[in-house]
């Protein structure tokens, strides 16, 4: 990367890959003392070459290296990219299949947006208690994966045509017993985090996207839905139970900094409300269409939307009369926020202390932007 | 004859010689030889008419005091987060106390290396650690344990010494943060500049309010002011607004904004390593240590408390101690509640709310006064 030429009596600043909370990826910070000017984000770091690794993968194998662009919100990822198939190859999808689908992606959800809760925590200031709560309560869930897919992390669960196994015998149960604990401990995080003043103090009219900025500058996902404006593709473009789930599209009004750790924060209590009803209420049938492991495609050009956690994933996938696509274009949320984020210093005034504030706000996950 | 005049009279003798004397270098030699003979005697007389300042320079507000502190403050901190963060805390070295982690993070940290970075001034670099492990220490001589258990006692000047000794150590970090020649340890320099004035002119003015109730300067005469009642009650802002003082000059969450570690790297420190960076961790506690008993000899009543078993000095000494260190678990139990300020909300703190509230609380002490209420 070329590094652009700064301004006399402004300080370039390298923030990362070095550094405590920059995660895989260097951020370039033009300051005059603590206001911070320009902010040029310097990505690439973690490219890992997925998109041509699909290429040459069959459709079932692509599934395991596309899971590995965010691990902390596998299966979302993964729902992307078989949708993507299952519209090239035409395969139909059994009711419970989608259920159980739908259950994956919320507990991925939760999953994600519990590591960006408790980063947003670490972010502003030596605050360490909530991370290690958020991490503690995660394996609530990782012990729920497990149960049902045998994976803590990486499931490669969802394939063409369903999913590979049906739930456990007494899962429902358990899982309604990890909604209820899991309820109980958002209470606490609400009053330890969200109601603090310090914190307050540090969130509230931080790095205000106005709601025409946010549809201009292309913000997706909680960004988007910080500044106020309900999009969601589980609603505008459903997939999987979706239809049949009962939901709201959470936004608030603020549009800074606060609004967006809100909409996580009550994201998660709609993830729960949508586990609790898939425990209660799934159709009995089969789980999956019987698929080749060797299907071959005909010529096709697809393009799937998924809500993931940071927001809406697109996969655009062109394949031809073989067992492999011939192209696949993923479309990240977390390279859409990072644009938004470059921005953001231009549009309202951030300092050098609120640098990892903001930037974990956006939520960021650089293998995801990178590929 | 003590031993010290024995040996003057053995120096006496020796000296009377002419270089002309024959006898000169067995002279010599025998002076030489017999106050290397005295040498135990001599050491003996010394430790006895020193014996009580040098047992607080080795023991109380001197080195072991500030090193076993700081040990068991670290100790006590990591345990006491990690079961805020349910985690277990350090559990290997020294069973499951976990106490001696201390003790192996400073071997390891004295064993490494020490980086020095290009271009940069490494003597001046190399001092600032140990200059700021070292000057709160030295502040705390001043601190009163008991009406005779006080190192250095200068009367009427001791409140203004205590402030002018501790005032010198923000110099340093900035120094430090310049010397280190890293962008982050230079913004990390400037914000303690920034930090500390905005906290110790509502500190002075709050210690200048004591001062005046007490009707002196003089450490030992505030404390004996408050037999009756801790000034804490009369003047309860002061008291709030020196407690987060205390906590602003020792650099502990919420105020450790120039050594932010998600924001600055480590601050001033960032360049540090080995052992400079060991000292850099004992200075904060010996800040920590320094304004927290200060604090308590000026609004907690500093020693006084009820005599236990007749020992007077012993349970004033106790009182002090148990006072510090119910403090010290206060201000470290904050530290797992808040998150860190932004350093213009705490520059806003320290000039909009604490500087008036601290003028207030002086004109009110000013109107007890001229009401002959104290």
């Amino acid at each position: 990367m070329t590094e652009p030429i700064i301004k006399p009596d402004v300080m370039r600043i390298s923030w990362g890959p070095q550094h405590p909370m920059s995660g895989q990826t260097r951020i370039l910070l033009d300051v005059d003392g603590e206001k911070v000017h320009k902010i040029i984000a310097d990505l690439g770091f973690t490219h890992r070459g997925i998109e041509k690794i699909l290429e040459n993968r069959s459709f079932f194998q692509g599934i395991i290296p596309i899971e590995r662009m965010v691990m902390a919100d596998t299966t979302n990822i993964g729902m992307g990219y078989v949708s993507a198939i299952e519209k090239a190859l035409n395969i139909e999808v059994p009711e419970r299949a989608k259920w159980i689908r739908s259950l994956m992606c919320e507990m991925s959800r939760i999953n994600s947006h519990l590591y960006a809760f408790g980063l947003q925590a670490e972010a502003t200031g030596y605050f360490p208690a909530v991370f290690l709560w958020t991490t503690v309560d995660r394996t609530i869930l990782l012990d729920l994966f497990e149960e049902l897919t045998g994976a803590r992390w990486s499931y490669n669960f969802i394939l063409p045509g369903g999913v590979h196994k049906d739930f456990p015998e007494g899962f429902q149960a358990k899982l309604i017993k990890g909604v209820e604990y899991l309820r109980r401990r958002f209470e606490d995080y609400w009053e330890a985090m969200v109601e603090n003043a310090v914190f307050e103090a540090r969130c509230n009219g931080l790095a205000v996207l106005k709601p025409e900025d946010a549809i201009r500058l292309g913000a997706t996902g909680p960004v988007l839905r910080g500044s106020g404006i309900p999009m969601d593709t589980r609603k505008d473009d459903p997939y999987a139970a979706y239809p049949d789930l009962d939901f709201d599209v959470i936004t608030e009004p603020a549009c800074d900094v606060m609004a967006r750790t809100k909409v996580r924060y009550r994201e998660i209590g709609e993830s729960l409300k949508i586990m609790e009803q898939v425990a209660n209420e799934i159709p009995e049938g089969p789980i999956s269409t019987k698929t080749s492991f060797f299907v071959r495609s005909k010529p096709a050009e697809v393009m799937s939307r998924v809500e993931t956690a940071r927001g809406e994933l697109g996969i655009h996938m062109y394949t031809e009369a073989a067992p492999n696509p011939y192209r696949v274009k993923i479309n990240s949320p977390t390279l859409r926020n990072m644009y938004v984020f470059e921005r953001l210093a231009e549009l309202d005034e951030i300092l050098m202390a609120d640098i990892p504030v903001v930037i974990n706000s956006i939520d960021p996950w650089y293998l995801d932007s990178d590929r | 004859m003590t031993h010290l005049g024995l040996l003057r009279a053995v120096a006496a003798n020796s000296f009377q010689f002419s270089r002309t004397d024959a006898g000169f270098i067995a002279e010599a030699f025998e002076a030489v030889v017999s106050f290397i003979l005295n040498l135990p005697w001599i050491a003996l007389e010394f430790l006895q008419v020193n014996a009580k300042p040098l047992t607080q320079v080795i023991l109380l507000p001197g080195l072991a005091f500030v090193l076993v502190f700081a040990i068991i403050a670290v100790w006590f901190e990591r345990k006491f987060l990690a079961r805020a963060m349910l985690r277990v805390g350090p559990y290997y070295c020294g069973k499951r106390s976990g106490l001696l982690q201390v003790f192996a993070d400073f071997l390891k940290l004295f064993m490494k290396e020490i980086i020095v970075p290009k271009d940069m001034d490494f003597m001046f670099f190399a001092a600032m650690p140990v200059l700021v492990s070292t000057l709160p220490a030295m502040a705390m001589i001043l601190i009163p344990f008991d009406s005779n258990w006080v190192l250095w006692d200068i009367g009427s000047l001791s409140l203004p010494m205590f402030f002018a000794i501790a005032g010198l150590a923000p110099l340093l970090p900035i120094f430090a943060g310049w010397a280190a020649n890293n962008k982050y340890s230079y913004i990390g320099a400037f914000r303690v500049a920034y930090m500390y004035i905005s906290a110790e002119i509502p500190l002075v003015i709050c210690a200048a309010a004591v001062a005046i109730m007490a009707g002196s300067f003089d450490l030992l005469k505030i404390v004996e002011a408050q037999q009756g009642m801790w000034f804490a009650v009369p003047q309860f802002l002061g008291f709030a607004i020196f407690f987060l003082g205390v906590i602003i000059e020792s650099e502990r969450t919420p105020f450790d904004i120039p050594v932010a570690e998600v924001e600055l790297v480590f601050g001033w420190r960032t360049e540090y390593s080995g052992i400079l960076f060991g000292f850099t961790m004992m200075a904060e506690y010996v800040l920590f240590q320094a304004w927290t008993l200060m604090f308590i000899t000026l609004y907690l009543g500093g020693f006084n408390g009820p005599v236990l078993l007749g020992m007077t000095t012993a349970s004033h000494i106790f009182w002090l101690l148990a006072k510090f260190a119910a403090l010290v678990v206060l201000i470290i139990l904050i530290r797992c509640v808040f998150p860190r300020l932004r350093l213009d909300q705490m520059l806003n703190l320290g000039w909009r709310t604490l500087t008036p509230l601290a003028v207030l609380n002086l004109v009110f002490v000013l109107a007890l006064k001229v009401l002959g209420v104290y």
